[in-house]
């Protein structure tokens, strides 16, 4: 996020894409509330109708995958009526006469076409955000789960910056990250093309640091990312995979494909608490711990860099993860492995990483800081961008629509998208067997709309076929007005009638995102058998 | 709070109980914790900011360690959770001890108390009760269909967390009945509405010692405690009964406690 | 006897909540969101409130595992270590660092992943690190 989860209470206009705040991230909807409380607009525009969406002020469905087009459209109603921020274009942006160029060709009677989402609607929304004095943009995997998620992202950091309503408390455009330490596993170089703290790997100067701080040469080359480690996988040039806490085998899109291909390598090993789904095919399991169990910190959303504490000690032979690694590391031959305590780890980690730099567990003994925090001295950093941007100048992108990967036809008229449910995580490895919430929600469903449910002769609590180019699944249809028309969508959580055997391989080209948000199915009811 | 602290030691040395609940300061941050030798005591905290369920915590430690007397600071909240929970078998009587701790007069207006003290403190001025009904008198002046529209929008933004049920010390039923399948529908943001609150709310009506714990609690900010306390004050204006009060006297919609309850309870 | 809670954050989503693990004797029996903490306030969702429920599931894994035939079976740390290092030392040196590639985790610690991502660069010498952020 650029800004703080609890800086979200004082903005006077939020807006609300892609994500389904009060299942996935329930208490950065309280803040919502509050600020709705105080009298903030709140839009929601999603193809679903959330829980959070019958508070809008302004709630509308776009089409799937059409998110450049609505952003585009905004901006164009934007700068026609002249609501832009032109002194901080002109003081704080570089590339407006482009982005100007691109957004003419977006119309409101073009962008109603492509997104269904009506000429006033625009309208509004547009004027809202843009005459807000603290306009926030909150979003989610909604938004990046496509092929163009990395141009959704850029696309709402460009109608930031041309309404100015960014670096500046309450502001902003702020992601809000599905797992406790995703920021963390990013910020910590779990990335295959930059150390900690976004370091690049082809860095000559950044390499040399490190070469330095761990004593080894290292390597230039970017490595690969999940999606290309499957390839590579299958073209035999990957052949040991070393899986620490991942669940591939539920969370990947297309899962005969992951499975097949899992299967392939000459050495798996998977480092988990659980048999998941992927410890299932690994040569070798080595039992990690829970975050009861274990030191250390997580990162949240808002960069908040706050302490885990351990509760009990490992069960039965199980050993942190950090050792488990530590001792691989050593017996191959690593120097610099023996740490005595996960704060020295963490000494380490904030010397070779600047926005690290000024956090130690001391300081945040009592709360958390939000980096980057570069001295010792430093408070932290509440929100981003305040006097410029990284790089000096923000940037505009010029950002033409573009299609999602797959579209609707008559062998496959339904569009289907996936999300989370409040009552599961990711994969369910923990919540599936945590008695209450597996009580909650035990199975998998599909939401579809009653009238296209009445037109197939499909009734509440029926198993359905689902079918889409990758594969078909049986599962249980939950009648909704929360989907529109033709849209259907299931929870990814559940190994029993799993979303991503329908799911879509299509990769956002640069974040290398699966466009998991839109794929085309067929929904049928399933035959009765003649004896049954 | 040095009187108190003086008293508490003095519990713990002479073995009048085997350790005492309250809150600790720990990490800079005051919580709960059991205090078992006297020099630990220096730790204590009497926080007024930040209240946890102590008592009902006090459940699931007396149920392991029954022979045990154990302490427990308690405020006039406590105090009535207490009086509930012995009532109800959840403890047992002597085996607790409370050691009473006066509210200040900020934090009774803040939580419109009318009954800021236990029945026994050992320092400081008790704070005079505030009498305040102004929350939901306001409420109540709406019409019906107002007020319907209101609740209904408040329980809408309810995520099902069961907070108010989870941190309420005086909930302790073994099994919940905002959990059976015949009477809420499993699963669902918001959960059925308005049957999901209205059925906490009856089940609370004579049993609710007015904490406040639950409003603290809900994340979505739902006035849950309004519920609690417009349903408290009807069972009051019909049978004359205020739980917490007495502990020798039933509540009005008790059929539970007839030894259909076997010791001990199991809190959540 | 022994009852305490411990400060810790939320293991699920990344709103990043501070919640108290209660520890009675040894053993974790129960979750309480933490009052005064500046994401939660002394709230949390249903997830978090039960946070400590899978913990002691009866599904941990407790022991390392080696695949013998079709089945796994137990296996004392030093042999399962020296069983991944001798494979990947063979592998490494047959094809080369960058035909390993690595899985850390959104899940663990900044320090897991560190030392991870630094076991993947430093002594395999390989980039191919990625996690599961993107799905």
């Amino acid at each position: 996020m650029t800004n703080s989860t609890p800086e979200l209470e004082d903005a006077d206009c939020i807006l609300i894409t892609g994500s389904n705040t009060t299942e996935a991230h329930p208490l950065v909807a309280s803040r919502i509330f509050k600020a709705k409380e105080k009298g903030a607009k709140l839009i929601v525009i999603d193809p679903r109708r959330t829980q959070i969406a019958r508070y809008a002020d302004l709630f509308v469905r776009q089409q799937l995958g059409t998110d450049v087009a609505w952003i585009n459209g905004l901006m164009h109603i934007i700068l026609r009526e002249g609501w832009e921020n032109k002194e901080f274009i002109s003081t704080r942006t570089e590339g407006f006469e482009e982005l100007k160029k691109e957004v003419q060709n977006y119309p409101p009677e073009k962008v109603e076409e492509i997104t269904g989402i009506s000429k006033g609607d625009l309208r509004t929304i547009a004027e809202t955000y843009a005459k807000a004095k603290k306009g926030t943009i909150v979003y989610a995997m909604g938004i990046t789960q496509h092929i163009t998620g990395t141009e959704n992202v850029l696309s709402l950091a460009n109608l930031a910056m041309l309404t100015g309503n960014i670096g500046r408390l309450s502001t902003g455009v702020n992601p809000l990250r599905g797992q406790n330490n995703v920021q963390g596993a990013c910020d910590m170089g779990g990335l295959p093309n930059v150390y900690t703290g976004y370091q690049s790997v082809a860095d000559e100067a950044v390499a040399k640091k490190f070469e330095e701080a761990w004593k080894v040469p290292l390597s230039r080359k970017p490595g690969l990312t999940i999606m290309e480690m499957f390839q590579a996988i299958e073209e035999e040039k990957v052949k040991a995979l070393y899986i620490m806490g991942e669940n591939p085998m539920v969370s990947d899109p297309d899962l005969h494909h992951v499975e097949k291909v899992l299967k392939k390598l000459d050495l798996l090993v998977v480092q988990d608490i659980f048999m998941t789904e992927t410890a299932k095919l690994a040569h070798v399991i080595l039992p990690g711990v829970s975050f009861a169990e274990k030191d250390g910190t997580f990162s949240a959303t808002d960069r908040r860099v706050q302490r885990v504490r351990k509760a009990i000690e490992p069960l039965g032979e199980a050993k942190p993860d950090h050792e488990i690694i530590c001792q691989l590391a050593q017996r191959m031959g690593g120097i610099d492995f023996q740490y005595d305590s996960v704060e020295e780890i963490f000494r380490e980690i904030a010397q070779v990483t600047p926005i690290y730099q000024g956090i130690t567990y001391q300081r945040i003994e009592e709360d958390g800081i939000q980096w980057p925090c570069r001295t010792p001295e430093d408070q932290g950093t509440l929100f981003l961008h305040k006097d410029q941007f990284s790089k000096g100048k923000g940037s505009f992108f010029p950002i033409p629509y573009r299609q999602p990967a797959e579209q609707i036809d008559q062998e496959f008229p339904f569009w289907l998208t996936t999300g989370r449910i409040g009552f599961h995580y990711h994969t369910r490895t923990m919540t599936g067997v945590s008695p209450s919430l597996q009580k909650e929600a035990e199975e998998g469903y599909i939401e579809i709309n009653p009238f296209d449910a009445s037109e197939l002769g499909i009734e509440e609590g029926e198993a359905i076929k689902v079918t889409s180019r990758r594969g078909e699944i049986q599962i249980k249809a939950k009648l909704t007005f929360g989907v529109g028309r033709h849209v259907v969508f299931i929870p990814f959580h559940f190994v029993e009638g799993a979303a991503n055997i329908l799911t879509n391989t299509a990769i956002d080209p640069v974040a290398k995102i699966p466009e998991f948000k839109v794929g085309a199915v067929r929904v049928e009811k399933v035959e009765e058998r003649m004896n049954a | 709070m040095d009187k108190t602290r003086e008293k508490m030691k003095r519990m713990l040395e002479e073995k009048e109980v085997s350790a005492i609940l309250a809150l600790r300061r720990n990490h800079g941050h005051p919580t709960p914790f059991l205090f078992t030798k006297a020099e630990e005591l220096k730790d204590w905290v009497a926080d007024e900011a930040n209240r946890y369920p102590l008592t009902k915590l006090l459940i699931k430690i007396a149920r392991k360690h029954q022979s045990d007397v154990i302490g427990i600071i308690v405020r006039g909240c406590e105090e009535r959770s207490l009086v509930e929970l012995l009532k109800n078998f959840q403890l047992r009587q002597g085996k607790v001890k409370a050691i009473g701790i006066a509210c200040s007069q900020e934090l009774a207006n803040r939580c419109r108390c009318d009954q800021p003290f236990p029945s026994q403190v050992e320092e400081g001025q008790v704070a005079k009760p505030a009498t305040d009904f102004s929350d939901l008198e306001e409420i109540e002046k709406l019409t019906e269909e107002d007020r319907f529209q209101y609740w209904m929008s408040q329980f809408g933004k309810c995520i099902k967390c069961y907070g108010c049920r989870n941190i309420c010390p005086a909930c302790f039923c073994p099994t919940c009945t905002l959990e059976d399948a015949n009477l809420i529908k499993p699963g669902g943001m918001p959960p059925e509405i308005p049957i999901f609150h209205l059925h906490k709310a009856y089940h609370m009506a004579d049993r609710c010692i007015d904490c406040g714990l639950c409003e603290e609690a809900c994340p979505m900010g739902i006035p849950v405690r309004r519920l609690y306390r417009r349903v408290k004050k009807s069972v009051k204006d019909l049978f004359g009964y205020i739980p917490g009060e007495k502990e020798d006297e039933k509540g009005p919609l008790e059929f539970l406690g007839d030894g259909s309850y076997e010791l001990p309870g199991a809190g959540k | 006897m022994n009852y305490e809670t411990v400060l810790t954050t939320c293991t699920y989503c990344g709103c990043g909540c501070g919640l108290l693990l209660e520890v009675l004797d040894g053993e974790v029996v129960g979750t309480l969101p933490q009052k005064d903490h500046v994401i939660n306030e002394g709230g949390a969702c249903i997830k978090g409130w039960n946070a400590h429920e899978f913990i002691y599931h009866e599904g941990r894994l407790k022991h390392p595992l080696i695949r013998k035939d079709n089945s796994f079976k137990e296996a004392s740390w030093e042999e399962a270590l020296e069983v991944v290092v001798t494979c990947l030392k063979k592998i490494k040196e047959e094809n080369g660092p960058d035909s390993i590639a690595g899985l850390t985790s959104a899940r663990c610690t900044n320090e897991e992943n560190y030392v991870f991502q630094k076991w993947m660069r430093a002594v395999i010498g390989t980039n191919n690190v990625d996690h599961c952020a993107r799905l």
